[in-house]
């Protein structure tokens, strides 16, 4: 089912097409979600919790979604709240700070069954998981998956200048990062 | 800004952008038909139509083949039975052949 998004966002708005019009949007965009959920959970279970409730959130927003953003920029929206919710609440949970679940996240992704890095690849996932969130977000989404900073802006609502900054900075904390722990 | 941005892409394009992640086998299907299930949706099982694809693919290929075996035997039987009838001719002289035709004609 390949349709534009003016084309699925009409199927959604009918009873009887929303489902199957879901359906469709669930495979074209689930890998995609998956991988920006993962680069900041780092754990495939984690992930695929997230993206569970991304979904489900997505599902039960559908009927207050007007189109006046893309369909990915709002998939992406979501999916990225429920990542930043996912971390606070680990936060809490173990109420530990920031740093704790951060050493947490990275002894987990050693021991990972999903996670196959070389000594390289493993070094700038340390590095990029000493960043801020919100830092750690533009970095991946800039560093792996290429998006524009104007499509950066409409998912996290920063201006464009400020997003740039953020990734300039970002770059020099990881060479920073590199150089120490040669 | 765009001395920044080509700064930035010498020094990190070394370490490369390939991600060291992977995933389970069949998780994005599996994970696509959970959220199905959770919505109340029945889809195509793709999973198991490409099997089924080939299967008819197959059946399709056996047919196709058989017929042009069954049309290259029948022309074949055609042309030996032209030989053989030649061979006959062949065989009897034609003084023969003729007062046959003329006693058949007799008759």
């Amino acid at each position: 089912m390949n349709l534009t998004d003016k084309e699925l966002q009409i199927q959604l708005n009918k009873p009887d097409q929303k489902a199957k019009a879901f359906s469709a949007v669930v495979r074209a965009y689930q890998e995609r979600l998956y991988w920006h959920i993962r680069k900041m959970v780092l754990s495939h279970d984690d992930a695929n919790d997230v993206l569970q409730n991304c979904f489900m959130k997505a599902w039960n927003g559908i009927d207050g979604f007007r189109g006046d953003s893309q369909i990915s920029t709002w998939l992406y929206r979501i999916a990225t709240n429920e990542t930043l919710t996912f971390l606070a609440n680990k936060k809490l949970r173990n109420l530990q700070s920031m740093d704790d679940v951060e050493d947490n996240l990275l002894q987990n992704l050693q021991s990972d069954h999903y996670f196959n890095g070389n000594e390289i690849q493993l070094k700038l996932q340390k590095a990029i998981i000493t960043l801020p969130e919100k830092q750690r977000l533009v970095f991946n989404m800039k560093y792996f998956d290429d998006i524009t900073y104007e499509k950066m802006e409409a998912i996290l609502g920063t201006s464009v200048g400020a997003l740039k900054a953020s990734y300039h900075h970002a770059v020099k904390k990881i060479e920073k990062f590199f150089e120490e722990n040669e | 800004m765009n001395s920044m941005k080509k700064q930035d892409n010498n020094r990190i394009d070394k370490i490369g952008n390939e991600l060291p992640f992977s995933v389970p086998e069949n998780y994005f299907e599996n994970f696509a038909q959970q959220i199905e299930n959770q919505i109340g949706y029945k889809s195509i099982n793709h999973r198991f139509l490409k099997p089924w694809m080939y299967i008819a693919a197959m059946f399709v290929g056996v047919i196709l083949v058989g017929q042009l075996f069954f049309s290259v035997y029948q022309k074949n039987s055609v042309n030996n039975n032209e030989n053989y009838e030649s061979y006959v001719l062949s065989q009897v002289d034609e003084t023969a052949l003729m007062d046959y035709y003329v006693d058949e004609s007799t008759k």
